[in-house]
């Protein structure tokens, strides 16, 4: 897999980390267990500047405006489907053997794709 | 909880690092999915150890690289350093991102609160048996296909 869309996923996920620490029912149950998700988040989002600041300008900025349009810009493939808008991607897309060197987009919806390797 | 789990009764691991390797080589990911996994359940370590007893750790996290739940608890007689911590339990869970939000992860951790709080931690760090532990934990215990 491209690296670039390996930062983006990684991103994503650290997102996803984040907002989940923000969420109040999951931030209490967190406390009942122990955890500190105040100090987890105020961590988690250093580490996301530190990992942002790795990722080419041109796919950060595609990546705000999705995440901000559609609430996910990373999806992946399912079914040769495009599992953000369902579209049916092409077959050449798909089966392109550099397609895996690059960071692919939906042309449909534009979100980043990815195909587990 | 009708969820499912894999054990892995003696992890060999010394750090927190390979114990968390050790456990996702329990699924059959592939090489860049089990690889980018790896990095978000340590960055979450990072962010803060996520020790939720005395003798026990739950790396966890949300992922859009799986569609379902992933729950692996791994068991280490000798302990391994989590860093500071030592723990002997390790209830290791991904859990899927679905457009319908983090209901069912909350509802895990929920599960996880009420089972741990009321003398199911202890209980799990004296279990004798995988099927014990997953019992204790309240969850249908899966054998792993190398265990087959």
């Amino acid at each position: 897999m491209n690296r670039e869309l390996e930062k983006l996923i990684s991103l994503h996920d650290l997102d996803v980390m984040i907002s989940d620490l923000v969420n109040k029912d999951i931030s209490k149950q967190e406390k009942k267990l122990g955890l500190s998700p105040d100090v987890a988040l105020s961590q988690l989002q250093k580490m996301r500047e530190e990992l942002v600041a790795t990722i080419d300008r041109r796919h950060r900025e595609m990546y705000d405006r999705l995440a901000k349009h559609y609430g996910n810009a990373v999806v992946p493939v399912v079914n040769r489907r495009c599992s953000g808008c369902f579209t049916k991607l092409p077959t050449a897309m798909m089966s392109s053997s550099s397609g895996k060197d690059v960071v692919t987009t939906c042309p449909t919806c534009g979100r980043f794709i990815y195909q587990c390797d | 909880m009708n969820r499912q789990c894999l054990v892995k009764w003696e992890v060999s691991a010394d750090t927190r690092e390979e114990a968390i390797c050790e456990l996702l080589d329990e699924f059959s990911f592939r090489e860049t999915t089990r690889e980018l996994l790896r990095i978000a359940l340590e960055t979450r370590e990072v962010a803060q150890p996520t020790i939720v007893h005395e003798g026990i750790a739950m790396p966890h996290c949300r992922s859009i690289l799986v569609d379902d739940f992933m729950i692996v608890l791994g068991r280490s007689e000798q302990g391994i350093p989590w860093p500071d911590d030592e723990v002997n339990l390790i209830i290791l869970f991904i859990s899927p991102v679905k457009a319908t939000g983090p209901a069912e992860h909350l509802e895990l951790i929920k599960h996880l609160v009420k089972v741990l709080r009321s003398g199911g931690a202890e209980k799990a760090l004296a279990a004798k048996t995988p099927e014990e532990i997953a019992k204790i934990l309240k969850f249908d215990y899966k054998k792993a296909a190398s265990d087959e």
